[in-house]
């Protein structure tokens, strides 16, 4: 992607005023972020961020070199969100959503 | 022949044969083979005589032999003598050794005449040494005053010591402390020096069968003496060589000293005395005179750092002999004042002029210079030991965390990190730059509150592996593994998920190309992107709005949905204050490439439909806030390729020219914590230390769910020690802040107070 077809980029805009374009965009070196699409943005179990590990994770202090936890986020049917290790440990005490009460079935796995 | 059948005998008349060859073996005369025969086969035959065994008879004759026999050797011994005197040449100590000589060595062949009594008879009597030293035979007490029988060479020692030496006790002591007083200073010919050293011994020798206290003759008769003798000598010395010279001059007499000391005990004196020679010699001429020493010991720790010389490091190496032996009170005073002495010297190293924008390297250097220097001075003289290892530990801890009046905190965290940064990118290509990272870590380790430094270096790795800074990826790596293996796994998880999102990418770059090309798609323009996670980064702050141009839209959107299709339950959002566009002008004489943020790019391509264009227009388009608007503009304006005013009318330079081709246009960075999103406004030292706080909480409560999950009942004091020495690698922690930590996993419902008590937790699973 060295950008050689830079020539040929065109706006694809037939405005037609200017002939000659002021700038060529060669190229874009973007950065993104991204992060599990929860309404809540803390395990209401273990009041840790979904996005780092769950604390019970955290305090196993795994010793993947590369940091790799997976410790992943799961969506219940009422679209409440958890640290999966967290809820599975919940649904053996109780059935329930700890937020609505409502009986927690899966309804997707974060990946 | 010896007939073995027992028979009777004629007691006198034997014993008046036997006898004579007696008096012949202990006066070291000959005796002939067949007469020695003979003899031997009546000590046999008187014990087992019939009716009645002689051997009780033999033993007591034989008794009283010896003490005839031994008392002529006394007389011998004594010859004209007085016994008062200590004059050791006067011939009494040659006499004594030859008469030593002889009757030790006499008795020997006289104990193996009386083999078979000694075999059969008195070892049956004989109470084991086992025995004895294990107290089951408890009525037995010193053999003298035992009614048992000892074997007859036994006999002959005992009756040497009770008839000769005990009445000529306080003539050859004090001979022999004379004699070797004399020897310290001037060594005895071989002759007297054998004789000397025999007459020593022999006080060993003639106790040696006893199993209890078997050195009691020879502390009496000579080390006793010999100690209280040398006391004296020592102190007068000491005390001497003290008004003759300064401290250098005592140590290296005191020193020389105590190795002739040394080597005097080893020539004549039992090796047992060595340890109680040596200590006498160092109450008399060290601890006697510690306050002495210890007056000196800063003066010669400056000089010696100061560069004072071999001279210096000598003394110092005498002082730490000297002291050394003595123990904890008397050293201390020298490992306090070599801490103290690299305090003082590292402190004035920090504070030494510096180019301001150089503080980092200073700071680093500094420590690395005061570590290595001290290092190598007390390797050299204190050989290593530990006291000094950890002195300059100390030192070096104290100094790193150092905190000028006035100062918060330490500037240490900083400093450090900034440090590796500069060493890490890309433009610094310093071919020493792995080593000097290595040493960093040298200093990284004093550093008390490691994990500001992390923060700090967190936020550097973030812009050098966002802005492709690095020098080398395998060098970011080898350093981030040095700070794992320093503080462990948890200090550099955030770092190494960092690490692996760059890693990642491009592997998503890869699919993402290889998506576009089976789907028939093109981005149009050149495009890379880092995809990261969200909490493992430093960068945080709201993403700023913005309007990019179409001719990123597109890309944008093409990865959006390769990126929904390859994973689930995920939710990507732009950086763009962290993107940046590469532009290549057009309207110039010269091509000019131009590298620029987002919404630097956005707004430069405003101006293909327009030559000027009114900031308040320009902000709206791009929807910048004021603060992040202004921070995007000026070096745009700097730079030159905008005029005009950034809260008025901007125009495009047409005549925009400059000497490099290549222009990369930063952006001031945003106020920390907020990564130069569209600001918030609330960032300052306060909620930076804030932030700092709940970082430490949180670890702790790792930490206290990890202990009490392994331990699942412990008492709170134990379980604050736990927690404690597990933080030091990263901070230390107030107990009231584990208390808090304590009371938030409570209310979590990790753990309870145990039923019933009030200072014992429980973990519930
Ligand atoms: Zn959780
Ligand atoms: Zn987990
Ligand atoms: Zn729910």
């Amino acid at each position: 992607m060295s950008g050689e077809d830079c020539e040929s980029f065109d706006r694809g805009d037939a405005d037609g005023q200017k002939p000659d374009k002021m700038f060529t965009l060669k190229k874009w070196n973007a950065v993104a972020m991204w992060s599990w699409d929860v309404e809540c943005d803390t395990c209401a179990i273990c009041r840790v961020q979904v996005m780092d590990a769950c604390l019970r994770c955290q305090g196993e202090s795994k010793k993947d070199s590369y940091g790799k936890q997976d410790c992943v986020v799961v969506w219940g049917e009422c679209n409440h969100s958890f640290h999966f290790c967290c809820m599975s440990l919940w649904v053996k005490q109780n059935n329930r959503c700890p937020l609505c009460q409502q009986e927690w079935s899966i309804q997707r796995m974060g990946k | 022949m010896m007939s073995l059948k027992p028979r009777n005998v004629d007691f006198q008349e034997t014993w008046a044969n036997l006898k004579e060859t007696v008096a012949g073996v202990v006066a070291l005369r000959a005796v002939e083979r067949a007469v020695w025969n003979t003899r031997f086969s009546d000590v046999y035959a008187l014990c087992v005589a019939h009716p009645e065994p002689l051997a009780d008879r033999l033993y007591d004759e034989t008794k009283n032999f010896l003490e005839e026999h031994v008392g002529g050797l006394l007389q011998r011994v004594k010859g004209s003598s007085v016994l008062e005197s200590s004059d050791y040449n006067d011939g009494l100590l040659t006499r004594y050794v030859t008469a030593w000589h002889e009757f030790s060595q006499g008795v020997a062949y006289l104990n193996s005449l009386y083999s078979y009594l000694n075999l059969q008879h008195v070892k049956r009597q004989k109470v084991s040494d086992a025995e004895i030293i294990y107290g089951s035979a408890a009525t037995v007490s010193c053999p003298e005053h035992d009614t048992r029988q000892l074997e007859v060479g036994e006999l002959g020692l005992l009756t040497w010591e009770r008839v000769l030496v005990r009445p000529l006790s306080g003539a050859l002591s004090s001979r022999l402390v004379a004699a070797l007083s004399a020897a310290r200073d001037s060594a005895p010919d071989p002759a007297a020096a054998d004789a000397l050293r025999s007459a020593v011994h022999s006080a060993v020798h003639v106790q040696a069968f006893r199993v209890r206290a078997p050195l009691s003759l020879y502390q009496q008769l000579v080390l006793e003496p010999f100690l209280a003798a040398a006391t004296t000598y020592h102190s007068r010395r000491a005390a001497r060589l003290l008004a003759e010279g300064d401290v250098s001059h005592f140590m290296k007499h005191v020193l020389d000293g105590l190795e002739r000391e040394v080597s005097l005990a080893q020539r004549f004196l039992h090796s047992s005395s060595l340890e109680s020679v040596r200590a006498c010699y160092e109450r008399a001429c060290v601890a006697a005179h510690l306050p002495a020493l210890h007056a000196d010991v800063e003066r010669l720790l400056r000089e010696a750092s100061a560069g004072g010389g071999a001279a210096r490091r000598d003394d110092l190496r005498r002082m730490y002999a000297l002291l050394r032996p003595l123990g904890g009170p008397a050293l201390r005073p020298l490992v306090d004042a070599a801490h103290q002495q690299a305090v003082r010297d590292g402190l004035a190293l920090l504070d030494a002029e510096h180019p301001r924008d150089e503080a980092h390297a200073h700071f680093v250097q500094a420590m690395l210079s005061l570590h290595s220097k001290y290092s190598a001075l007390y390797g050299d003289v204190f050989g290593g030991a530990q006291a000094f290892v950890g002195a300059l530990d100390k030192a070096c801890s104290a100094v790193v965390n150092r905190r000028r009046a006035g100062e918060a905190c330490a500037r240490a965290p900083e400093l450090v990190a900034r440090y590796c940064d500069a060493l890490l990118r890309r433009r610094a290509a310093d071919a020493d730059a792995d080593d000097k990272l290595a040493a960093a870590i040298v200093v990284f380790k004093y550093v008390d509150d490691k994990d500001v430094f992390q923060k700090h270096y967190a936020r550097a790795l973030a812009r050098r592996l966002i802005h492709q800074l690095s020098a080398s990826m395998e060098q970011e790596e080898a350093m981030i593994n040095r700070l794992k293996a320093a503080c462990g796994y948890e200090f550099t998880n955030k770092l190494h998920r960092m690490f692996t999102d760059v890693a990642v990418s491009a592997d998503l770059n890869a699919k993402f190309q290889q998506y576009l090309r089976d789907n028939n798609l093109s981005t149009n323009t050149g495009f890379f992107i880092q995809v990261l996670q969200a909490g493992a980064w430093p960068l945080g702050g709201a993403m700023a709005p913005l309007a990019p141009p179409a001719q990123l839209e597109r890309p944008a959107r093409l990865f959006e949905a390769f990126y929904r299709a390859s994973f689930s339950g995920r939710r990507l959002a732009w950086l763009h204050h962290l993107c940046t566009g590469e532009l290549r002008t057009r309207y110039t004489a010269r091509v000019y490439h131009v590298s620029a943020s987002t919404p630097q790019c956005a707004l430069l391509l405003l101006f293909e439909e327009a030559d000027e264009l009114s900031a308040r227009e320009a902000r709206d388009a791009l929807q910048l806030a004021g603060e992040a608007w202004a921070r995007h503009v000026r070096p745009l304006l700097d730079a030159g390729l905008l005029t005009g005013d950034a809260d008025g009318t901007l125009r495009l330079n047409l005549a925009f020219s400059c000497k490099r081709t290549r222009l990369r246009l930063t952006c001031a960075a945003a106020p920390p914590g907020q990564g130069g999103g569209s600001g918030s406004g609330s960032a300052s030292g306060g909620s930076e230390s804030t932030h700092c706080d709940d970082d430490r909480k949180m670890y702790l409560q790792a930490a206290l769910v990890r202990i009490m999950k392994q331990r699942k009942v412990l008492r709170h004091t134990e379980l604050i020690q736990e927690v404690v020495s597990q933080a030091r690698g990263s901070f230390a922690p107030s107990v009231a802040m584990i208390k808090k930590c304590i009371e938030a996993l409570i209310d979590k419902q990790y753990l309870e107070r145990a039923p019933g008590t009030l200072d014992t937790y429980s973990y519930l699973a």
